[in-house]
Parts: C-alpha cells; sequence; structure tokens
C-alpha cells in the first residue's frame, strides 16, 4: 500500500472545509453578527485586523462593503514587510439570505497582484440546539500566495487563541 | 510554494485519476478503465499530474507504471490546517462577541430594574 492513499483521499475530494461550533446563545444572536453593521465590525477579520463596514444591505443580493484594516502592532509590521497597504477595500454579497437559517457571502477578492480575480465563498448554517445554537461555516480555499502568505505570517494562530484562552481564564 | 496544487485537483477526471490510482500502482489502461475516462485524454492528465508532483512513473518492461507521490498530499494537509485554524480563531472571536453582547444586555436590563 501506498501511505499517500488516505491523503489523497482527502485531498481529491477537498474542494470545502466544515467549521463547526456550537454556541450558548439564540440563533437570532448569532445572526444579527453576520448581518449588522456593528455586529460584523465586532468580530470579522484575521487577527489583529478590525473592519469599517461601509455597506450592508441585509437581504438576498444586498452588498456587503468594508474597509479591512490592519489594527495591532505585528499585523501592520507584517503588511508592511508582505508590501501591503494597512487597509484593503473588500466588496462582497449575499448570494443567499435566509434569516436565522443559512446565508452565503460571496466576497470578490480582487485585489491580489498577480491572481485572477475569484470569488471566495462562505456558507454559514444555522440550527436550533435546545437554548444553543449550532452554526456550520462552509469554506471554499482558494490556495492563492496571499493567503498562503497570510498564513505564514500566523494571523490568528494557535498561540494566539491559547494566550487569549488562559488571558480570559486568569 | 505551488500554488497550482489545487488547480490541478480541480479537474474532475484528474480527480478520476487519482481516485483510480489509491489502491497502488496502475498501468494506463487500467486507469481508464477503473477511472471511466476516455483514453484519448488519459496521458496529457497524466503527464500534468506528474508534472505537478501527485504522480510518480516508472517503466516495467513495455508497460508504464503510475503510482501516487505522498508529497503534494502532506503539504496539502498542511495549507489547510493552517487554514482551518485561522477560521477556528475566528469563531472564537465570534463567541467572544456573542458573549459581549449578553454581558452588556445583561447589564442594561440591571439598569433599567434600578
Amino acid at each position: 500500500m501506498n501511505d499517500a492513499n488516505p491523503s489523497a483521499a482527502g485531498a481529491a475530494r477537498q474542494e470545502k472545509v466544515v467549521v463547526e461550533r456550537t454556541y450558548r446563545a439564540a440563533i437570532e444572536e448569532l445572526w444579527e453578527l453576520w448581518t449588522t453593521k456593528a455586529g460584523f465590525e465586532s468580530w470579522w477579520g484575521p487577527e489583529g485586523f478590525r473592519v469599517e463596514v461601509h455597506a450592508m444591505e441585509a437581504r438576498a443580493g444586498g452588498a456587503l462593503e468594508y474597509d479591512m484594516i490592519a489594527d495591532a502592532p505585528d499585523a501592520i509590521a507584517a503588511m508592511e514587510r508582505m508590501g501591503q497597504p494597512l487597509s484593503h477595500p473588500t466588496h462582497g454579497h449575499f448570494s443567499e439570505f435566509r434569516p436565522f437559517e443559512r446565508l452565503v457571502l460571496v466576497h470578490a477578492i480582487d485585489f491580489i497582484d498577480g491572481i485572477e480575480p475569484y470569488e471566495s465563498i462562505i456558507e454559514v448554517d444555522f440550527h436550533a440546539l435546545g437554548d444553543q445554537s449550532r452554526m456550520l461555516v462552509t469554506l471554499h480555499p482558494h490556495r492563492d500566495p496571499h493567503w498562503t502568505r497570510m498564513a505564514a505570517e500566523g494571523f490568528g494562530s494557535q498561540i494566539t487563541k491559547l494566550d487569549r484562552r488562559f488571558g480570559r481564564a486568569a | 510554494m505551488h500554488q497550482d496544487l489545487f488547480e490541478t485537483l480541480a479537474d474532475p477526471t484528474r480527480r478520476r485519476i487519482i481516485e483510480a490510482l489509491r489502491g497502488g500502482e496502475r498501468q494506463v489502461n487500467d486507469i481508464v478503465r477503473d477511472a471511466g475516462i476516455h483514453q484519448s485524454g488519459v496521458s496529457r492528465h497524466l503527464r500534468i499530474l506528474n508534472e505537478a508532483g501527485f504522480v510518480s512513473v516508472r517503466p516495467d518492461g513495455q508497460r508504464r507504471l503510475y503510482a501516487l507521490r505522498p508529497e503534494p498530499f502532506r503539504e496539502l494537509d498542511s495549507w489547510l490546517a493552517d487554514y482551518r485554524r485561522m477560521w477556528e480563531a475566528r469563531l472564537d472571536r465570534f463567541g467572544a462577541a456573542l458573549e459581549k453582547n449578553r454581558r452588556d444586555r445583561g447589564a442594561t436590563q440591571k439598569e433599567r430594574r434600578k
């Protein structure tokens, strides 16, 4: 047998990544974080970045436009190292919008030098589980050099996450 | 880094060829049969898979035997693991934002009760 096999199965089928969480909150509260300006700004963006929403049209076909801004010193330093501006205007829209059930957020990735523009699709499904809510985020990763470098720079790394967790517990 | 690893796998015929090779080394005729694809395109796809490092080829008398190589799959796995971690961290922040909203709302309600 060939030791490539288990991975080969995954990679050959790999077109999406599913991340799943269950939160102790009502679906309406989760929905608000995706579909209101204040909600979206409160969490979106990689570690070390914040967003400033200019348009949030909460309906099917509605626009979502925002600036993604490097905020933390290490994010600013990393963007400078990569020769990137500190703020990116970002354009998206909701291609599906079924309140408290499902939304699909499409981003136009058209700001990366040397890469043909493409669409990044994020599907989000919500399910009530008693007094908790389950959220499934389905991603269609596009392995362009931009995201590879972002990953290499360690945004949202496990270590940051652990620091934060211990920080919170203390 | 090879940004074209995903592009190589984006083609459904090439994914079928990879599936057909999961059982081990195969010659072209077996790949054509197992993958249910037409003979005419298979050499081109095998060449692309070979150039991208997914597939190795060795001669065996008159035949050429094709097999999967683990390296690109490992690279994809590790890239995907990083990508997933980035999203796990994002959903941690999502959870923290939910908690904060709850606390803020709780505080407002207490204020009102006073």
